[in-house]
């Protein structure tokens, strides 16, 4: 306000004050959704859950809708222009141009030009809708069938109708509320072809760059509803799904059927990777749990390992070195191809969300507390 | 009963009936009036003994302004914000996870659960049970005691501490980043929850002395501790207001001793010692009978009682022996010094307190108090100097040592009273001027960097290097911790705080304010939300988002701190942290908070400011700014009335004001080089600096007036008034300065500060009146004129 200004002697010194004086816009705040992200320095010290390589570039994905890219292995950092201010969750470029983000509310981000401008291709009341309309159709299916089948099976197939109801109607209140739920994970396979997975069994299709989207959840065996983690490819061609209560989801086809695999392990699987070997996957998740898999998840294998931490995302370096991070600052390499893991903590103990290898054996770490290059242990280099 | 001297030219000042009468009333009533004065200093001086130290410090903010009525009003909603102690107890060598650190930890959290205004539910220490560690497993939560519950202070166990710790989220908050202290965090109740009683800051203070600091660092010498907090802070200026009493006894005894060198007469020392003592008991009597007790800042109004008592009796003394020089008796040398001095002497006493009264125009209390108590002493010294002072003289009278003083001194003087007369000569007073104008520049120049506010870390009230400003250095640089911090207050209908519109919102505010320089970080019931949330989906940080689900933010914020929703859920704060208090960064950041409450304020939820010291802080500088020019307008215009009143000639009063105004710009452009910004503390200086120091100017210039109506050209009639009153006021600059200059060790900073400027305006008042006055009077004076008016006049 500007009578807090006090010109007392000088009228020029006044005029001065008053050109270097701006007053910050008024604005009343409208949705998350309809909120560009602000432009901040502080973006690449804050909240970051997910980092990929676009090219040369790195781009990472954070609260408030930042995302933020950098050309140099992450010396120095720009802010992309996005249309949304929501906690973003994932990032996957389809080529080094064409990428994806997404987040809560439901949101897909889409940029054509490696990072630096995005636009909103889905919310989570699109999202919603489509599934409640695919689930619509379930229902009808279920509906014919339940008509055809005979009455020795009728008693299950009523029981399956009403999971499929009460699914329906869950999704409908939600949807009254807004959109509530978050998306988790995203993989591309080009420009056009790709899936995003999230909260309560979400996951969607789209083959023509996500102009439009199919809900796939049908095609996933997840009738309870249990959160979609994280979605890739590993060497070979598969895709594979994890997310909460153990499940692993696997694809032979290019997504478009899904098995799920018989999962040891019962708790949250946070991440997946493959390792640079044919049909060999590493699954990890809460408590430091991390399984094994050389054949597509037909059988598994607990990597040992006394972190304790949850794990969340790992990568592979071009040596083959894997290097897994997860909570408590704690990172995981391993130089024999995930057979054992030697164990690091980062002395800050901020939880590591997703890391990149870049020059040498350095690794970007981002997470809690945002974007650090470190040494192959995770130690912050000057 | 009168010299003919003495009857030519003072009379015009007044009608010429009254000076007799009250002459006559004054001195035919000797007994009956010095009886009433000592009936009057018994009554006032037992209630003045009694007086007690007020340390409220409600009243040093501003309570008229918006951002302080907002706090009162939500002061019961925010009670449990904000009132706590932090003592870090630091290991100077090792790391805490000794067994020795351990166990002195363990008896100092004892210690402090045990002490008065305590809430000991909600003390935290690695000790008490409500520091735990959290783990998410399969099946949900896992956690427990960070102490390990089989602790034996083996090395295992200690081990398991550090593990408990890192696990804890407590590292920068209850543990130091470098592991080398912990603290001990206790809240406070503002009220005794049992009596009802409010608590006593300086018992609380003390006990922590020496129940805690003395007591364990004697114990166990590797230990080093360290407190802050509010009512530490309020202890410690509670204990500062003690030391004003050595100040007291000092600046008596230097006044007494420069009296007794200038007057050479023990009667001429300690009457008017005395009655300048008389006129303190008074004023405190009479503050007591008001309601008032003593803060900081009116502790500091008695020296000012004193300085101006005695220096005004000065020009008594000073009379007196002038007058017995010329072979008067004492009572007719009393009255001749009373004729002289009465007229000019009440001017400066009044214009004294007119000054002193334009302080009521700022809306903070202590400022007030301050006006009302320099008003009150400056109206006794006006009775004691003037009449108790004069009548006691009557009897006892100056010694003769003393008229040999004069006599021989005055000889002595004259040639360098001579050699000052050229401050009058036509060729050097346009030096003068010139010298003046360049010093008008220099001030102007420097006072542009003028700040509004306290400039400097830690608590401004305290100096720099205090104990309890190193403390909180340590532990702001230790622990992630601020000590200035904004609460702006967001009100919403009741039960409706946890909305997900209001967490957003607050969340929205709070990323606009860290992306506003100054700011620190902050905190808030969305931060709770957010973590929560991402703690309840199995502490995956893509969870850490505000739900839009009511469900989940309720279940979000279950455990949220009882500070952040008050009972009824109409009020959540915001709070900032800053980087600093300086008047800027809080302008920054009080203007973001306005724009963006003025946008987003509706039926739903309304952002106030302010809470928090920084809040508090906001509000004052804002009405200190605005304060300041009209406090400088009210005071320069009622002197200048006055002068007017007196003189009767715009001439007259520029002579006097001028000078004045130049002393205020240099002591604005000395606070902006030495770092002193304009706070509570230093505005008043502004007001009392030129109030008390125009009396200098008005003593000159009536007896300059009185030489020229006598015919004497300017010189010379400057001569003869620096001959009459100039050593008297040059001893007046002394004296005052000399009553406030032991401030300057106050270990309270804004005492220190203000003894630094009025040791300032006092000097540079009285050189500006004896040699910048008569330059003024070389250019602006028409002695033709004045006498030719005196003679239309008479």
């Amino acid at each position: 306000m500007a009578k807090r200004l006090m010109c007392k002697t000088l009228g020029a010194a006044c005029l001065g004050l008053s050109m270097v004086w701006s007053a910050p816009a008024a604005y009343a705040l409208a949705d998350l959704i309809e909120t560009p992200a602000r432009q901040t320095d502080l973006a690449p010290s804050n909240l970051l859950t997910d980092a990929v390589r676009a090219g040369d570039r790195i781009v990472a994905v954070g609260e408030r809708g930042h995302i933020i890219y950098s050309d140099d292995g992450g010396k120095s950092w720009e802010q992309g222009s996005v249309p949304v201010s929501v906690t973003l969750t994932a990032v996957d470029f389809g080529t080094e141009t064409h990428g994806w983000a997404v987040g809560h509310s439901g949101v897909v981000l889409h940029t054509e030009d490696g990072g630096e401008n995005w636009s909103l291709q889905l919310t989570g009341i699109d999202a919603s809708e489509l599934a409640i309309a695919s689930k619509e159709d379930q229902i009808a299916a279920m509906e014919e069938r339940i008509e055809e089948a005979p009455e020795s099976e009728k008693a299950d197939l009523e029981w399956a109708m009403d999971d499929l109801i009460f699914a329906m109607e869950n999704m409908q209140s939600d949807l009254d509320i807004g959109p509530v739920n978050p998306l988790l994970g995203v993989w591309f396979e080009n420009d056009q072809h790709g899936f995003v997975v999230g909260a309560y069994g979400m996951i969607l299709r789209t083959q023509d760059g996500g102009n439009s989207w199919s809900d796939w959840a049908p095609k996933i065996q997840n009738a309870q509803n249990f959160h979609l983690n994280s979605i890739t490819r590993v060497t070979g061609g598969a895709l594979v799904i994890v997310g909460e209560a153990g499940q692993i989801h696997v694809s032979v086809d290019n997504g478009t059927t899904w098995e799920r695999r018989e999962s040891p392990y019962e708790g949250s699987l946070f991440g997946v990777i493959g390792t640079g070997q044919v049909n060999e996957i590493l699954a990890f998740g809460l408590r430091g749990n991390m399984l094994f898999s050389t054949d597509l998840g037909k059988s598994w294998r607990m990597v040992p390992n006394s972190a304790g931490a949850t794990l969340n995302d790992g990568a592979v370096a071009e040596d083959g070195r894997i290097t897994l991070v997860g909570n408590g600052g704690t990172v995981l390499m391993s130089g024999n191809g995930a057979d054992s893991f030697r164990e690091h903590f980062r002395s800050d103990r901020a939880g590591i969300m997703s890391v990149v290898p870049v020059a040498g054996t350095n690794l970007l770490v981002v997470g809690e507390s945002g974007v650090k290059i470190t040494d192959a242990r995770g130690k912050n280099l000057q | 009963m009168s010299n003919p001297n003495h009857d030519r030219g003072e009379h015009y000042l007044t009608t010429p009936k009254a000076e007799p009468f009250l002459e006559r009333l004054i001195f035919n009533n000797r007994a009956v009036i010095l009886i009433g004065f000592l009936i009057l200093t018994a009554f006032l001086g037992y209630n003045a003994v009694k007086i007690q130290p007020d340390a409220s410090f409600e009243r040093m903010i501003p309570l008229e302004h918006p951002y302080v009525i907002n706090m009162l009003d939500h002061r019961n909603d925010l009670e449990n914000l904000g009132n706590f102690v932090r003592i870090a107890v630091e290991t100077k060598t090792g790391d805490i996870f000794s067994p020795e650190y351990m166990e002195t930890l363990k008896q100092i959290t004892d210690e402090v659960f045990y002490l008065n205004g305590v809430d000991r539910s909600g003390l935290k220490t690695l000790w008490t049970s409500n520091v735990r560690w959290v783990e998410v497993t399969e099946q949900g939560f896992q956690g427990g005691n960070v102490i390990p519950d089989d602790y034996d202070g083996s090395p295992a166990s200690l081990e398991q501490l550090r593990q408990n710790i890192l696990r804890s989220n407590e590292v920068g908050r209850l543990v130091s980043d470098n592991f080398q202290s912990t603290i001990v965090y206790a809240p406070l109740y503002e009220k005794n929850p049992e009596t009802g009683e409010p608590l006593d800051y300086a018992t609380f203070s003390r006990e922590l002395e020496e129940k805690i600091r003395n007591k364990y660092e004697a114990q166990n010498p590797n230990i080093k501790i360290h407190i802050v907090g509010f009512a530490k802070k309020v202890g410690d200026l509670i204990e500062g207001i003690g030391s004003i009493a050595w100040f007291a006894g000092i600046t008596i005894l230097l006044t007494t001793l420069l009296l007794f060198w200038y007057s050479r007469c023990i009667t001429g020392t300690l009457v008017p010692v005395f009655t300048s003592i008389v006129a303190v008991f008074l004023q405190l009597g009479a503050l007591r009978l008001l309601g008032y007790g003593l803060d900081p800042y009116s502790v500091l109004v008695p020296f000012l009682v004193f300085a101006i008592g005695i220096s005004h009796g000065v020009q008594i003394v000073n009379a007196m022996a002038v007058e017995a020089a010329k072979g008067f008796d004492a009572i007719t040398a009393a009255r001749l010094a009373f004729r002289a001095l009465y007229i000019p002497g009440m001017l400066a006493l009044i214009s004294d307190a007119f000054g002193f009264l334009t302080l009521f125009f700022i809306e903070i209390d202590v400022i007030r108090d301050l006006a009302i108590a320099a008003g009150l002493g400056v109206a006794f010294v006006i009775i004691t100097n003037l009449v108790l002072h004069v009548l006691i003289m009557s009897y006892l009278g100056i010694s003769k040592g003393g008229v040999r003083h004069v006599q021989n001194h005055g000889e002595k003087q004259d040639r360098k009273w001579r050699l000052m007369s050229y401050f009058a000569h036509p060729g050097v007073a346009p030096i003068s001027l010139l010298i003046a104008v360049v010093g008008l520049g220099l001030g102007l120049y420097y006072k542009q960097d003028l700040k509004v506010g306290d400039l400097d870390q830690g608590a401004p009230e305290l100096r720099a290097d205090s104990r309890y400003n190193l403390d909180n250095a340590y532990i702001i640089d230790n622990y992630s911790t601020s000590a200035d911090v904004l609460v702006v207050m967001v009100k919403t209908p009741a039960e409706q705080c946890t909305q997900y519109n209001v967490l957003r919102a607050m969340d929205s505010l709070q990323w606009e304010l860290q992306n506003t320089p100054g700011v620190q970080s902050s905190a808030s019931l969305a931060d709770v939300s957010k973590i929560v949330t991402k703690a309840l989906n199995e502490g995956n940080w893509k969870w850490y988002e505000i739900s839009r689900n009511q469900t989940i933010i309720n279940a979000s914020i279950r455990e949220a701190p009882s500070g952040l929703i008050n009972t009824k859920c109409s009020l959540t704060p915001v709070l900032v942290f800053l980087e600093d208090h300086k008047a800027e960064t809080l302008e920054t950041v009080v203007e973001r908070v306005e724009v963006f409450a003025e946008a987003n304020s509706n039926d739903n939820h309304t952002f106030l400011l302010a809470a928090g010291n920084a809040g508090v802080e906001a509000a004052t500088n804002e009405v200190i700014a605005n304060a300041k020019d009209m406090m400088l307008i009210l005071v320069y215009s009622v002197v200048s009335l006055l002068c007017f009143a007196t003189f009767r000639s715009i001439r007259a009063v520029l002579c006097i004001v001028v000078p004045l105004g130049l002393t205020s710009i240099l002591c604005e452009a000395i606070m902006a080089v030495s770092g002193i910004g304009i706070k509570v503390a230093t505005l008043p200086v502004i007001a009392l600096g030129v109030g008390i120091g125009v009396d200098y100017g008005i003593y000159i210039y009536s007896k300059l007036e009185k030489y020229l109506l006598e015919g004497k050209t300017l010189q010379d009639a400057y001569f003869e008034t620096l001959r009459s009153t100039g050593k008297a006021v040059m001893f007046t600059g002394v004296t005052l300065g000399l009553g406030v200059v032991t401030w300057i060790f106050s270990p309270i900073k804004f005492q220190a500060d203000m003894g630094f400027l009025l040791f300032f305006m006092f000097l540079w008042n009285m050189i500006g009146a004896i040699w910048l006055l008569p330059a003024l009077a070389r250019f602006l004076l028409r002695p033709d004129q004045m006498i030719a008016t005196a003679r239309a006049a008479k």
